[in-house]
């Protein structure tokens, strides 16, 4: 069996991690990639809370506009997933065991979660403005937890 | 020369060498500013993909332009507030790293931008929710390639030391 910390070694050696640690402008470029994927996500993401949450985008349904977005918050999900794994491989055996990123991981994985299960249900269910108030509002705390833990990686 | 003493004297303000000296501060006002871009910029895409006839086809432009109008609003309160406190932190740093220019300039470009299409296009849209005019269209592709280099100029400031 491998140990843990191995994968971790290795993923530090492979390819790609030394693409991100070669060239000075690999990391910053991948990491503005990273934040423009997930405005993409979280931005439409949040239309749909904020609907959810009864506050905005009145004159469509949540339904309505979750359908519309899908497509848009699964690419930017797509891109964050996929650059943040090459950021994650250029410093792996530090950032696993930052708790900042394991915090951010924890929030994120429960992100994901929610958004295609409970929170998929609130959007297809009309008239109930609790569990979707509800469904609006947890969405929005998860998926400013991942930002804000992802920003503090960085600082401890 | 005048602007250095002032970068001096910013920096030895109580506000300044709390956000910079500080363990939380300077981390959770990041924090907000990326939030406030996550958010609305979000938005801001949208809008510019709906312009360009790529997303939300089925409704109306004048819909999502005048729905989104006061969160963009208050996103873009949010990230200059949040920005203003990060360059008070550090202005001397700033003040010599070319990608913070560079993320001014497009910032002054962001307004620009603004004036020329307000009227034509953003304020407009029961004209757009008939066709989109090709003029809105150069709106939001000039206004997605300005988004990107603001994120991109603005992550880069780290790395220019």
């Amino acid at each position: 069996m491998m140990q843990a910390s191995s994968i971790f070694d290795w993923l530090v050696t492979s390819p790609w991690a030394n693409l991100m640690n070669g060239p000075e402008w690999a990391f910053p470029v991948v990491q503005s990639i990273h934040f423009i994927g997930f405005a993409l996500s979280i931005g439409t993401v949040a239309i749909v809370d904020l609907r959810l949450l009864g506050i905005g985008m009145r004159r469509q349904t949540a339904a309505q506009l979750a359908a519309d977005l899908a497509p848009w918050t699964v690419s930017g999900f797509a891109v964050m997933l996929i650059t943040g794994f090459l950021m994650f491989s250029a410093d792996a055996a530090r950032y696993h065991v930052n708790p900042s990123f394991q915090f951010k991981m924890i929030c994120l994985a429960a992100a994901l979660l929610f958004h295609f299960t409970l929170h998929r249900k609130a959007t297809g269910i009309p008239n109930s403005p609790l569990a979707a108030k509800l469904a609006g509002g947890v969405s929005l705390l998860l998926w400013t937890a991942v930002v804000a833990g992802g920003r503090m990686i960085a600082f401890v | 020369m005048v602007i250095h003493p002032l970068l001096e004297w910013i920096e030895s303000t109580d506000l300044s060498t709390t956000i910079r000296e500080g363990a939380l501060p300077y981390p959770i006002i990041g924090g907000f500013h990326l939030l406030g871009i996550a958010l609305f910029g979000g938005m801001i895409l949208m809008t510019d993909l709906r312009l360009l006839g790529w997303a939300m086809q089925r409704r109306l432009v004048s819909d999502i332009v005048q729905q989104s109008r006061p969160w963009k609003r208050i996103g873009f309160v949010l990230v200059v507030a949040t920005g203003l406190l990060l360059t008070w932190a550090e202005p001397l740093k700033l003040y010599r790293s070319p990608s913070f220019w560079v993320k001014m300039a497009l910032l002054l470009l962001v307004g620009v931008h603004a004036m020329i299409f307000r009227r034509s296009v953003y304020a407009n849209t029961a004209k757009l929710d008939e066709a989109i005019t090709a003029r809105a269209k150069w709106a939001a592709a000039l206004s997605l390639v300005l988004w990107a280099g603001l994120i991109v100029s603005g992550r880069l400031i780290a790395f220019d030391a």
